[in-house]
């Protein structure tokens, strides 16, 4: 018919790869915070041996995986969710979600108040996540993006925040 | 002794459209699609949403999404079945199970009409006429409005081929406001469809319908129009305040979706097809009016109107029995800064209406006729009033 | 009115309202092409004589194929797994739920399970599972309340396997919603303080939490007016119809506002006071309400500002500097605690060290408060709270609410 036309859109390709590195780096992040900062070893001993979060972009990624194994401690998990046993997703709605909060536009705060993300778990280890990427957040970001980024900034010590801050960047270049 | 809100004895309230309004608000349809179990829109686009690059917007938010929708341009302004059944045989021959109709006005009641036939057959149209003729769900749908949408597209109204349809069941399942969408219109057109919505909220909310729901939409958006309408009109690139009017539109709809029809809307919408003028400024012109009458009739709830039209401070500040007569002469100067807007464009409309006291009777008694609540006289007072500017 | 960057807005039951709207329900039914229904219900409420009441109602022109009356006060799998069975047995083709929010859960988890013909809810639970629309439901609320009948979610407790499954989807709203001022005509003083405080909490921390919006906004404004206009009144006078339908009403649309906005850290509290002391919920919100509020008052304080209006009235908003206009909704909100206790011969408690059980046992021993504040960092409502909480602020606010005293503002870190 004259007027009418199929389209099937295409990729957004630019925004994944940007996503997906973000997601790359903050998955090591997450992973250096375990080791070096105590709060985050503390919210991830409570949670049970084996568990694995999962934080993706609907519908088919970029994703950040991250699961603590038998011995307790946590890793990067990679970015492919196919064959492992994911106990929570946070869920982006979609890439262009995923790019207000990367690039700081919107925080895990606003971007939950407005509904871009599902949560699909047990809430109190959601609960629990995000405030693991509030703490890995002010380890990565200069004051003037974390504050954004995280509801209340902390008051940490000098030596927690900067020695902290340099040794996660060493553990993320170096994956360790 | 404070004055408690008024309840209603006995109200029922159904407002089965979502919201979605804001920033990248079109990304999130396909997570809705998937919501509502439809994986492939048909997208129904009106004149008012051709060729303005609306189109490419809609195909962008659907970009990594994995979803194909067909796309469907240039419903005219008078749609017929002839359409429908081509439209029908796309959305079954296609596989769609969804439609998407982008604008307001012949795309929406397109839409409309063409659900119920997806949902049985085309011949079912004809027959869902008139008042609650569509008894059961329909298909999927979603409406993306511009800003020269009125809230109808929202509503459980429609006009189609020379017919008027009322169901609940014709109301969207989401209407999504985006701003890259409710682009800037011409000035009369964001006063019209403004003061549509307007009058359908403030009829809503001091009619003998009111109830505390369908208050809660109209409310929000007479609050909305009264905040953005100046502001959009001396700004065109005001995009907060347009949102703002786009969301007040929708909730206007669904809130008088809820309620009898108003005085203001039938004689105005007889006005607007009879003279030729867009029928939201005939609506706009007559309310303040229309009100007056209500108002020293007594049994309108017109006091309240002064909080979401002026406010939480002028409200409060205003005693209890001078606040409908201040709610009215806020209409009333709303109005006439809307004349002299854009140079008096729409004084100039109104000049050449050419409103002759035999027009004014034809008007009153087809209002009449439709179930307008005034009976004549009451009517033509009201008409002349509005003509002479008082 | 600040328009949010982006917001979702959606309440899709129908609301049927007045002193003869379970009347209504036969031709809602059969408008739903239902017309065997299974009431699913509690004990309390058959006992208060309500279930025959609905039954007079609808008796003559609907076909009321089973009445399942052993809802826990706590949704249960088993019970959702055996009246599912029941319902099967009896060939019904709907259900309607009467009674609170337990109740209401157990009807959602009932229609799941019917509707997809399943055995098991788990697959079901979490967000967006649900791809159909399920059998009809119709909730008749018989307190005002817990909202429960307007939202989209419905959490069950598997107490086997100790999980809480949470089910969200729009599916699961009822397709009608029966505000009836018969429903709430028996409801002791208590319970109806009780969960007056609750549709209140629900409307301002809808009002004042970070995922506010404008619809929602017009919602809690009007729930408020009616509780601040009728509770006290029902609670002194249960007979009073017209104040019934009007906290009725003001229930219905605080649970919208609060389905819609989400709601803040008087419920993060108040769900682990619930859930490591067993204290009734609305009992809790009443207590913590004008906590949340001191707490978040550096954050959110200009809107609780704007909640004198509908709490108090024109003039006394117009009479008050804007600067003291949220201390004096707080400090309301402790005087309808204060009057709600009066009213009540002292059974509603003004702070958790006044809450008794039946044994007339303290409920919330004091080192029970470490407990509740660990139990706290879990819950989900706290994204939505306008300031952050950590431990040692949890634990600030409970020793505060605990001994009835305000909240040192000095203390709070603010972000």
């Amino acid at each position: 018919m004259r007027n009418f036309k199929e389209v099937t859109p295409g990729k957004k390709s630019l925004k994944k790869c940007y996503v997906a590195a973000m997601m790359w780096f903050m998955g090591r992040a997450i992973q250096a915070s375990a080791a070096v900062d105590k709060s985050v070893r503390k919210e991830f001993v409570d949670m049970p041996d084996e568990f694995t979060f999962a934080l993706s972009v609907m519908p088919k990624g970029p994703h950040m995986i991250i699961a603590k194994d038998q011995r307790g401690f946590v890793r990067y998990s990679g970015w492919d969710p196919e064959g492992k046993k994911i106990d929570l997703y946070m869920k982006i709605k979609n890439i262009e979600a995923a790019v207000l909060i990367f690039t700081f536009q919107e925080s895990t705060v606003v971007a939950t108040a407005r509904d871009r993300l599902v949560v699909d778990g047990e809430v109190a280890h959601a609960c629990a996540i995000v405030r693991i990427l509030d703490v890995v957040e002010v380890y990565l970001l200069p004051k003037i993006i974390a504050k954004l980024a995280v509801k209340r900034y902390p008051d940490w010590s000098f030596r927690r925040k900067y020695l902290g801050r340099v040794l996660i960047y060493i553990r993320c270049i170096f994956g360790f | 002794m404070r004055t408690l809100m008024y309840l209603p004895e006995h109200y029922e309230f159904f407002c089965p459209v979502k919201i979605n309004s804001g920033n990248k608000a079109l990304e999130q349809l396909p997570f809705e699609l998937d919501a509502l179990n439809a994986r492939k829109p048909l997208v129904i686009v009106g004149k008012d949403g051709s060729g303005r690059g609306l189109v490419d917007v809609i195909i962008d938010a659907f970009k990594d999404s994995n979803v194909t929708i067909g796309i469907f341009e240039g419903v005219p302004s008078a749609p017929d079945l002839k359409l429908i059944r081509d439209l029908f045989n796309i959305y079954r021959g296609r596989g769609h199970d969804a439609i998407i109709a982008i604008g307001g006005g012949p795309a929406a009641d397109t839409a409309k009409a063409l659900n119920i036939a997806v949902s049985g057959k085309p011949e079912d149209i004809e027959g869902c006429a008139g008042d609650d003729h569509v008894k059961e769900p329909l298909k999927p749908l979603i409406i993306v409005p511009t800003l020269a949408g009125t809230g109808y597209e929202v509503s459980k109204y429609a006009f189609f081929d020379g017919k008027n349809y009322a169901s609940h069941f014709l109301m969207p399942n989401l209407v999504v406001i985006d701003p890259r969408m409710t682009i800037p219109e011409d000035t009369v057109t964001t006063i019209a469809t403004a003061l549509i919505a307007l009058t359908h909220a403030v009829e809503t909310y001091t009619g003998s319908g009111k109830n505390p729901l369908a208050d809660a939409y109209a409310y929000t958006a007479i609050q909305l129009i009264m905040e953005n309408l100046a502001n959009v009109i001396g700004d065109q690139q005001d995009g907060n305040g347009r949102l703002s009017l786009a969301n007040a539109h929708a909730m206007a709809g669904c809130a008088f979706s809820n309620v009898a029809l108003g005085v203001a809307h039938n004689l105005g919408k007889v006005m607007g097809d009879m003279c030729h003028v867009p029928p939201g400024l005939c609506m706009g012109m007559l309310l303040p009016r229309v009100l007056e009458k209500q108002m020293s009739e007594g049994g309108y709830h017109i006091s309240d109107l002064l909080l979401p039209l002026a406010g939480f401070d002028a409200y409060a500040n205003m005693v209890e029995d001078l606040r409908a007569r201040r709610a009215v002469d806020i209409l009333h100067d709303l109005l006439k800064g809307i004349s002299v807007a854009n140079g008096g464009a729409i004084s100039r409309l109104w000049k050449d209406a050419q409103l002759s006291e035999d027009t004014l009777q034809n008007i009153a008694q087809i209002a009449v006729g439709n179930g307008a609540i005034f009976d004549m006289e009451g009517c033509m007072k009201i008409l002349r009033e509005a003509k002479e500017g008082k | 009115m600040d328009m949010p960057g982006y917001y979702e807005f959606c309440c899709r039951v129908k609301i049927i309202s007045g002193h003869n709207a379970l009347e209504k329900i036969p031709g809602t039914l059969a408008q739903l092409n239902a017309g065997r229904p299974m009431i699913v219900t509690d004990k309390g409420v058959v006992s208060a004589g309500l279930i025959d009441i609905v039954i007079d109602a609808i008796s003559s022109s609907v076909n009321i194929a089973a009445i399942a009356d052993d809802v826990p006060p706590d949704s249960d799998l088993r019970i959702v797994n055996s009246l599912s069975r029941l319902y099967r047995e009896k060939g019904c083709d709907s259900l309607i739920a009467v009674g609170g929010g337990s109740v209401m859960d157990t009807a959602k988890g009932i229609n799941i399970i019917v509707s997809e013909k399943a055995d098991d809810l788990m697959p079901f639970s979490g967000a967006n599972a649900l791809k159909r629309a399920l059998r009809p439901l119709i909730a008749i609320p018989t307190t005002a309340g817990t909202g429960s009948e307007v939202t989209v979610v419905a959490v069950i407790k598997d107490h086997e396997r100790h999980l809480k499954m949470a089910f969200v989807s729009n599916f699961l709203m009822p397709d009608a919603s029966i505000v009836d001022s018969r429903m709430t005509l028996t409801l002791p003083p208590v319970i109806t303080a009780a969960t007056g405080m609750d549709a209140l909490s629900h409307a301002v921390e809808a009002y004042t939490c970070l995922a506010k919006n404008p619809l929602s906004d017009a919602h809690a404004l009007a729930a408020i007016r009616l509780i601040r206009d009728n509770l006290i009144k029902v609670t002194v006078n249960p007979g009073d119809k017209k104040g019934r339908l009007g906290m009725a009403s003001a229930a219905t649309l605080a649970g919208i506002a609060f389905g819609n906005s989400m709601v803040g850290m008087v419920h993060t509290l108040g769900h682990s006071v619930g859930s490591v002391c067993g204290v009734p919920h609305g009992a809790c919100m009443a207590i913590l309400l004008p906590y949340g509020l001191e707490y978040n008052m550096h954050k959110s304080g200009h809107l609780t500002a704007e909640l004198l209006l509908p709490m108090a009235g024109a003039l006394v908003y117009a009479a008050t500097p804007k600067a003291e206009r949220a201390q004096t909704v707080i400090a309301l909100i402790r005087r309808m605690n204060q009057d709600l206790y009066e009213a009540t011969g002292g059974r509603h408690a003004r702070f958790f060290k006044e809450a008794l059980g039946r044994d007339g046992k303290e409920m919330v021993p004091k080192e029970k408060l470490t407990a509740i504040s660990e139990a706290a960092l879990k819950d989900g409502s706290i994204y939505y709270n306008p300031e952050d909480l950590d431990y040692n602020d949890f634990l600030m606010v409970m020793e505060a609410a605990w001994e009835g005293r305000p909240l040192d503002t000095g203390l709070i870190k603010k972000g």
